[in-house]
């Protein structure tokens, strides 16, 4: 009968290494070529300050966290501002995962384009600044003095204006950058959205 | 026949199993030249009294299982040990339908029938599994189980399913066996270690999944399976067909499809948002048998889409606090069907052909296996275009290659010798933009193994021994996305032996002791970065925490796990008495477990990290059950699972160790015009987990890390988040009747869990630190058979 040739010892014997040879090929011919690596724009390793007075010297300090959720903590730098002085803050991002000549490098810029889904909020001790007064708009209701804005008209926050209260040491300034699309408006908070920057500066005036 | 009336006071008994030694309640015992008859009770046990001298035609039957029929010359009462063969199975088919080479006697095993499979309505395998006394599951919401055996899970539990060792990625807690469970006709678990002919990492032990036998009559038939559940909505319907071919003697096939969905499943007080799934599996298969040999093509799809809580997401540590404080979790919304962020989606594909021909005393088996598994995680990102991306995707290939021979040299003796090959191909799927969390690697795993098994005198023995060897190529990134690429090997030796002795004709004795070895998986070796799915930052154990760059591993310490197991059970059985109980020592050197570390702080904040971390660790339980026959209609069953796992390197308890816990049961079952009824109440009770590491709250953490304190430098025992949930029980109902229509069986089975709608915490369960587990729900389901 048919089915017991189909069936044989041997039959068995052929299709079984028929199948193991194709697989054989299969895995043989399944290219080893290095994996790419992946394009990571959505990641902020550095996050630059600089607090710009009226006719004077800039101050600059900074964030790095090179190695994101890796173990490194990220090193960040301590602001030191003179006393009783108008300052404009502007802030800078950049991914350092891009050449500085590539495009996605400045990451301010994506914020900036993207500024109808993007705030950035601010908190500090009580004190440190006369203008703004209060706590700020991180878990608080303060003011912010916000010197730029979206095609809809609200605050991005790249750009503020701040002016510092007396001398004092042992002070903190947090800036958080949240991402809030479909969710920005003249209501949303720092709890909306999703948080792409969250770092608190040690803060001195002086 | 003319009976002396002063002979007529004999009995014809015995218990009814079926092929994996599991009694089977309910099966119809007939004497067929006389109108006497019974079924059996839920022990299995029949018995037909005042009966003369005379010649008796026994025929035992049970739905899906060959009928058993036997003529005897009755001179003195007798009494019956019968193993009905499910039906269709005319031979010793492939490696895993051979019961006999896969758990031995001298093993220590748990099954559950296809009755008993039944009874579950569909759960998931894992979910399933935890019916069994000494198994549990790790969880990850209320849709993701995975199985645990006397305290060890994930990479230490082998999986064979149809006789292939299941590879998919299982390298995360939360990553869910890919098996549809309606493609089990029946489960065994051996819970020993070493796993002699499949290879390395069965530390903890084997779940066999084994679908019915092909048939090879031309008769089609079938079953249907509809079930809904209240609690997430959820319905299943499930459809087998199968049948023989037309003038083509032995052909059989069978097709066979599951489609579950559930949406959101809900606590007593809130709904877990984002919690639903979708799965859509489906299988096919065609064979021939004669015999002398047989042949079998299988290809199975499985297909789910799980989401994960909304609410065990978190910004950052100080969020984190937030959301293990609050009673009712972050982002709780309405209920709803739809899966959103975070989810996974997870393609098991796997294609099977195998064959056996005897010959002499031989009998040779080959198989071939291909599975291929596609994993993707899709997170919340900035963006929708990139939230439309996975954050992590790979497909696994998995090409398995047996092939043993397996000889009887007496009838009391036999011997098996074999080789396994294994090649893995592990490849990210590019354009995710994140570093991969895993490296791209591929493995080439080769194994031979012997055994030997003999009975003498009361007594059955068995051993063992296989040698392993596998070579890794891995090639990945690290923080700085810079390509890294390394290979490496390890081999090792796998053996066990057992014996099986009866000491009475109602006692039985087992033991088995066993050494299993695995290598390090590359997830734990090489993991980086953030798993979001399981929200949590995790490190291998090569990535160095200094300098965040990945080591290398013969500059390591990193060494394989390696077990030894003695699993020891007693059985007793006598009149209306079933007693069980097993005691096992686990001692697993190179233990590898995820350990919270501390806390690292990022650009977004700081976020908790656990890094993959190697200790020696001890795990020694007791699981014990005893069934007594109330009355012929009326059971109780009490069992028992007590377990204590040690750190001891560090003189510390483990964390995610299941807790002690206890169960009774009360089940009525009626049989009339081969009609049955079962009703069945059970309470289960779980203790508090009091051998739990110490609480360290990330608030604490934090505080201590803003005095420039490490915590975990000065004491590196493990730590919790949070404290151990409190003790609980749960009450549940099942009732099902069961109705013979013409050539079909119609089942209709209504069952309750958590009927008093219990507000709990799982320990096990990762989801506990943000919410409580489901509330009650009432389940429905309708079988038809034909």
């Amino acid at each position: 009968m048919l089915h017991i040739k189909l069936f044989s010892m041997k039959s068995q014997l052929k299709v079984f290494l028929g199948v193991a040879l194709l697989s054989g090929v299969a895995l043989l011919s399944g290219c080893d070529k290095d994996p790419e690596p992946e394009n990571i724009p959505e990641e902020i390793t550095k996050v630059v300050l600089t607090f710009t007075p009226a006719g004077g010297a800039p101050v600059v300090v900074e964030a790095n966290d090179p190695d994101l959720d890796g173990p490194q903590d990220i090193v960040v730098g301590s602001i030191a501002l003179a006393a009783n002085t108008n300052y404009t803050l502007s802030i800078q991002m950049f991914n350092g995962f891009y050449a500085p000549t590539d495009s996605e490098y400045n990451v301010t810029e994506e914020v900036e384009e993207e500024g109808a889904e993007h705030q950035l909020f601010f908190s500090w001790s009580e004190g440190a600044f006369s203008n703004p007064s209060g706590i700020g708009n991180i878990g608080a209701t303060g003011t912010v003095n916000y010197t730029d804005s979206d095609e809809n008209g609200l605050p991005i926050g790249l750009s503020t204006n701040w002016t510092t209260g007396t001398a004092t040491t042992g002070k903190l300034f947090r800036v958080m950058l949240k991402h809030q699309p479909d969710i920005k408006s003249a209501s949303s908070t720092s709890a909306d959205g999703e948080s792409d920057l969250d770092i608190t500066f040690p803060l001195s005036i002086n | 026949m003319v009976p002396a009336q002063d002979n007529c006071k004999l009995t014809i008994s015995g218990v009814v199993m079926d092929e994996s030694g599991a009694v089977l309640p309910g099966a119809s015992v007939q004497l067929n030249n006389t109108n006497r008859g019974t079924a059996t009770t839920a022990l299995g046990k029949f018995a037909i009294e005042k009966l003369c001298k005379g010649r008796y035609t026994i025929l035992v039957q049970y739905l899906g299982y060959q009928p058993f029929e036997k003529t005897i010359a009755l001179e003195n009462s007798a009494d019956f040990s019968i193993n009905l063969q499910p039906s269709e199975q005319v031979l010793q088919e492939v490696i895993v339908a051979d019961h006999a080479t896969t758990a031995t006697r001298s093993n220590s095993t748990a099954s559950l029938n296809s009755r008993q499979l039944a009874e579950v309505n569909g759960k998931s395998l894992g979910e399933t599994l935890q019916n069994l006394s000494g198994l549990n599951s790790i969880q990850s919401g209320p849709a993701i189980f995975k199985p645990v055996i006397h305290g060890v899970h994930s990479q230490r539990i082998l999986i064979l399913n149809n006789g292939i060792r299941q590879e998919g990625q299982q390298w995360g807690a939360e990553h869910a066996p890919e098996i549809d469970p309606f493609v089990a006709h029946n489960i065994t678990v051996v819970k020993d270690a070493g796993a002699i002919k499949y290879g390395t990492d069965a530390l903890g032990g084997v779940i066999v999944v084994t679908p019915a036998e092909l048939p090879t009559d031309q008769k089609m038939g079938g079953e249907i399976h509809l079930v809904g559940n209240s609690n997430g909505r959820a319905g299943t319907v499930s459809g087998l067909l199968e049948g023989g071919i037309k003038n083509a003697k032995g052909w059989g096939w069978r097709l066979q499809g599951t489609s579950r969905r559930s949406g959101d499943a809900n606590t007593p007080e809130y709904v877990l948002s984002n919690t639903g799934f979708r799965e859509m599996n489906y299988s096919a298969s065609v064979g021939h048998h004669s015999e002398n040999s047989g042949f079998e093509i299988f290809y199975s799809r499985f297909n789910t889409t799980i989401g994960i809580l909304k609410g065990s997401v978190n910004e950052s540590t100080a969020d984190l606090a937030t959301a293990m404080n609050r009673e009712v979790p972050a982002n709780t919304s309405d209920f709803t069907y739809a899966i959103r962020e975070p989810r996974q989606e997870v393609t098991h594909n796997l294609i099977k052909v195998n064959s056996h021909f005897n010959c002499d005393k031989n009998i040779y088996r080959l198989q071939y296996g291909l599975q291929i598994n596609n994993r993707k995680e899709f997170d919340v990102r900035r963006g929708a275009s990139l939230t439309a991306l996975p954050a992590l995707a790979y497909t696994l290939y998995t090409h398995t290659f047996d092939a043993e021979r397996e000889t009887t040299i007496s009838d009391l003796h036999t011997r098996c010798i074999g080789w396994n090959g294994m090649v893995q191909d592990n490849n990210k799927l590019d354009g995710t933009q994140t570093l991969p969390f895993i490296p791209n690697f591929r493995n080439y795993s080769t194994g031979v193994f012997w055994i030997e098994k003999f009975s003498h005198r009361k007594a059955d023995y068995d051993f063992g021994l296989r040698y392993d060897y596998r070579h890794y190529q891995v090639a990945g990134f690290n923080f700085q996305n810079k390509l890294y690429k390394t290979e490496f090997g390890f081999g090792n030796v796998t053996a066990s032996a057992g014996a099986a002795i009866k000491l009475s004709e109602t006692t039985s004795f087992i033991t088995n002791a066993g050494s299993a070895w695995r290598p390090p998986n590359v997830a734990e070796l090489y993991s980086l970065g953030t798993h979001q799915s399981a929200a949590a930052i995790e490190y291998g154990l090569l990535l160095d925490e200094v300098t965040s760059q990945v080591n290398k591993i013969e500059n390591s310490n990193v060494a394989p796990e390696h077990a030894l197991k003695w699993v020891n059970t007693l059985k007793y059985q006598k009149g209306k008495w079933q007693l069980e109980a097993t005691a096992y020592v686990n001692y697993i050197f190179n233990y590898i477990y995820l350990k919270p570390r501390g806390i690292t702080e990022t650009g977004r904040g700081p976020f908790v990290y656990f890094r993959y971390t190697q200790t020696d660790a001890s795990f020694t339980g007791i699981d014990a059950s005893s069934q007594y026959e109330l009355s012929k209609k009326f059971s109780v069953r009490v069992g028992t699972s007590l377990l204590r796992a040690r750190d001891v390197t560090q003189k510390d308890f483990l964390i995610f160790i299941p807790p002690n816990r206890g169960d009774v049961s009360l089940r009525y079952e009626s049989l009339k015009n081969e009609k049955t009824f079962f009703a069945q109440m059970r309470l289960k009770c779980v203790a508090q987990q009091n051998r739990a590491p110490r609480i360290v709250t990330t608030a604490e953490i934090l505080a201590a890390k803003d005095q420039g304190i490490d915590l975990f430098i000065q004491d590196s025992r493990n730590f919790d988040f949070l404290a151990a949930p409190e003790a609980y029980a749960l009450l549940s109902v099942t009732t099902g009747l069961s109705l013979p229509l013409h050539n079909t069986k119609l089942d209709f089975r209504l069952s309750a869990e958590n009927i008093t709608n219990t507000r709990y915490r799982e320990y096990t369960n990762r989801m506990r630190y943000f919410a409580n587990e489901i509330g009650r729900n009432v389940s429905v389901a309708i079988n038809l058979s034909f």
